[in-house]
């Protein structure tokens, strides 16, 4: 059915319940009010039209104190179509219903809108601040335009809640946020029973940084290099969405070449990316070749991104209407050269994780996601195609030169981590075959066209496929030389929920495995989220007593007086 | 070692362990990392440099997971308000004499983030640091380079026959 057609059969569905729709190219937006949203999501979501990708907030901001507004936007997306349900609320008392009940998947990215815009979430299951410091203000929203650093002093108060709501008896395992098993920091609290998990909550935000904000204050061109920032894995990808969607809204033509040039890039950076992932996968099921040697070989890629950019990790390749970089006769041979080796060591990869029989061990059947889990919960990228659901931009929505590359999308179906190895692994294997095929046919002509400083009014969604899984951005011009809104939503946040439901039955040692099967990067999703906080104050004083050894008067310690103990435990030389 | 287990020990045999234990820190020094908000590249770096290609353990070091057993924080990132806690908890749960080691813009200045609403600073402002790395991100060589400094200025230390305490913060590179 064409995206035309859809659209018409979602405008009949919802009919009652809005005031109006618009039908533009993949798009389709649906006004209607804070009360009938929910009943119109409802009937929505009967036609299992497409996934929630993200909720965006918009703050209309000061200049119109009397009827300012902040417009609140659903986002659906199917291939490349978007929908958009918008809801109006007024800016001195903004409340919308929670469409958790038919969206479970909505619930994370309503938190995000309730801390960071102050809208409030009727029926959100936790309403506790989520991702902001401890210390963050009551009532200050930094997304909202009249923020201030100075109102966001950190307040005195605040040793989280102690224990409460514990049922006695269950023991809770803190892991993170400083973890041998973590690279990057996010808190887990697993509850077990024996050695099997009972609950799994998660707390990040450790690596929040406030970049939304930040992207407001920078000019058009600045904010390549800040969204390159977002994540040192990932740089290109989110260099590449931002300047695709600021394209489209200034109606500049980018040259063939060039989009060549970023497509390479794109699956380059996939292929370390993927590189990287299986040697950290390998280090936490305890097989440290694997990872020794994956590392070694992720080496040629490093050496051919630097030998085309002249940088390791933030390549900045990006401009504003084009690229920096060409790529030469010479240099294409070294990639190839490179790629020959890389798809060699790939097939021994393929080899060992399918049959190495200790390996096959923590991966075989176990974190299995259901098709109807992954499909229900919104897991993107490989974590989604490794249980069958065939999510995959590049296919379904092609953008840059995939349009005349086309990827064939790589699927399993048999939802477990070794299905997510396998995935990756053979999404190398496309990532070669593609990257071979743009160099042999790469087009003529320029590296880049001119592009305005200032970008005319209007919004703009750019839905790019990053190494995990679909990357959203929603970016909104005023006209001006700096954008008005920057949203952005990482793969990695819309895989926590199926991954967080999945550990629970596990046994305790299977969790880093289960965890690392996504490839989380918190340094992508932190940018704005969390799910669900526990007071750090009875963690550290759970762990840290049990750590001393000492049953008896401990218990009753405070972090602080747990942390004085430790300093002079150590300044007295461990006695 | 920390001097006060060597207390009713002889001054010849206490001079000797103590030396002893410096030889062996700077001919193995245990690092821990930590990421306060950083963006992944240094990390990925970081862990590059430990990987076979640039094989830092020939310098006798070795990647550690607790803080308790680490001579040296190798850390990474602007401080974000919420890891600032982490951050020095993880600094105060190391044992004397530690080290610490900032890898990257941002944990000089705090780079491209500077001024984000979510930063309170850079490394340096939470606590004390050796050597800086300066690089977004730094290349697995100029790591190595850092750990090296350190490790010289350790040297220096033993050969100066000066205590080895910590350095004054903001130190060599």
């Amino acid at each position: 059915m064409s995206a035309e057609a859809d659209f018409l059969r979602i405008q009949e569905s919802v009919g009652p319940w809005v005031s109006g729709s618009r039908i533009a190219e993949n798009r389709l937006d649906i006004d209607t009010t804070a009360e009938r949203l929910l009943p119109a999501v409802t009937a929505f979501n009967k036609l299992s039209w497409g996934y929630l990708s993200a909720i965006t907030g918009l703050d209309s901001g000061i200049a119109a104190p009397s009827d300012g507004h902040i417009e609140v936007l659903y986002h659906f997306c199917k291939g490349p179509s978007v929908a958009t349900f918008r809801v109006k609320v007024p800016r001195g008392d903004p409340s919308v219903p929670s469409i958790g009940g038919p969206v479970p998947s909505a619930v994370l990215f309503e938190r995000e809108l309730a801390e960071t815009m102050g809208v409030r979430v009727a029926g959100l299951p936790d309403g506790k601040r989520q991702f902001l410091s401890d210390d963050w203000p009551e009532n200050v929203y930094p997304l909202r335009k009249d923020f201030t650093l100075e109102s966001a002093a950190p307040t005195q108060e605040d040793a989280p809640a102690v224990g409460s709501g514990e049922a006695p008896g269950t023991f809770i395992i803190p892991i993170g946020p400083q973890h041998p098993a973590l690279k990057e920091p996010g808190h887990f609290e697993l509850t077990v029973d024996g050695e099997n998990v009972t609950h799994a909550s998660i707390r990040l935000g450790y690596v929040h940084r406030g970049i939304e904000k930040a992207a407001e204050d920078r000019l058009w061109v600045h904010n390549i290099y800040l969204m390159e920032r977002i994540c040192g894995i990932c740089s290109h990808i989110h260099a590449t969405a931002y300047v695709l969607g600021v394209e489209s809204l200034a109606g500049v033509q980018v040259p063939p070449r060039a989009q060549a040039v970023r497509t390479i890039f794109c699956e380059m950076e996939r292929i370390h990316s993927h590189l990287l992932w299986l040697g950290v996968a390998a280090h936490e099921a305890g097989f440290d070749t694997l990872f020794m040697y994956s590392w070694r070989d992720r080496e040629t890629i490093m050496d051919l991104l630097e030998g085309l950019s002249g940088n390791r990790v933030n390549y900045s390749v990006n401009l504003l209407g084009g690229v920096k970089y060409d790529i030469d006769g010479k240099a294409a041979d070294s990639v190839r050269r490179g790629l020959d080796f890389l798809e060699r060591r790939t097939k021994n990869y393929l080899r060992i994780v399918t049959t190495d029989e200790s390996f096959l061990r923590r991966t075989r059947g176990v974190g299995a996601i259901t098709f109807d889990q992954a499909s229900l919960l919104g897991t993107v990228g490989p974590t989604a195609r490794a249980s069958g659901v065939s999510r995959d931009l590049r296919a379904e929505a092609p953008y840059l030169a995939y349009r005349e590359f086309p990827v064939r999308p790589v699927l399993d179906t048999r939802c477990d981590l070794e299905a997510r190895f396998v995935v990756r692994i053979n999404e190398l294997f496309e990532c070669y075959r593609l990257v071979r095929e743009m160099l042999d046919r790469m087009p003529a002509g320029e590296l880049a066209a001119p592009a305005p400083r200032k970008v005319p009014e209007g919004e703009v969604i750019s839905r790019v496929e990053a190494p995990r899984g679909e990357l959203f951005y929603y970016i909104r011009s005023s006209g001006g030389v700096k954008p008005d809104r920057v949203k952005v939503r990482t793969p990695s946040l819309c895989n926590w929920a199926a991954v967080l439901s999945v550990v629970v039955g596990h046994k305790l040692a299977d969790v880093p495995m289960i965890l690392v099967g996504i490839d989380p990067c918190f340094s992508c999703n932190d940018r704005s989220i969390t799910l669900r906080r526990r007071g750090s104050a009875r963690r550290a004083k759970g762990a840290d007593s049990r750590r001393a050894g000492s049953a008896d008067s401990l218990e009753s310690w405070s972090w602080e007086d747990l942390r004085a103990y430790g300093i002079s435990y150590y300044a007295r030389g461990g006695t | 070692m920390a001097q006060s287990t060597l207390k009713g020990i002889p001054g010849t045999l206490r001079r000797a362990l103590n030396g002893a234990a410096l030889w062996s820190r700077i001919n193995s020094p245990w690092l821990v990392h930590f990421n306060s908000g950083s963006c992944n590249g240094c990390d990925i770096e970081i862990l590059a440099t430990l990987a076979p290609r640039y094989d830092l353990e020939r310098f006798g070091v070795k990647l550690q997971g607790s803080p308790r057993h680490a001579d040296v924080l190798i850390c990474t990132g602007p401080v974000t308000r919420l890891a600032r806690e982490r951050l020095l908890r993880t600094y105060e749960q190391m044992p004397v004499p530690k080290f610490v080691i900032a890898v990257g813009s941002c944990s000089i200045t705090g780079g491209a983030f500077h001024g984000c609403y979510n930063i309170v600073g850079d490394i340096g402002d939470v606590i004390p640091v050796d050597v800086y790395v300066p690089g977004c991100p730094p290349r697995p060589e100029a790591i190595i380079d850092g750990v090296v400094q350190l490790l010289t200025k350790l040297r220096g230390a033993a050969a100066a026959k000066t205590p080895a305490a910590n350095a004054s913060p903001g130190g060599a590179s």
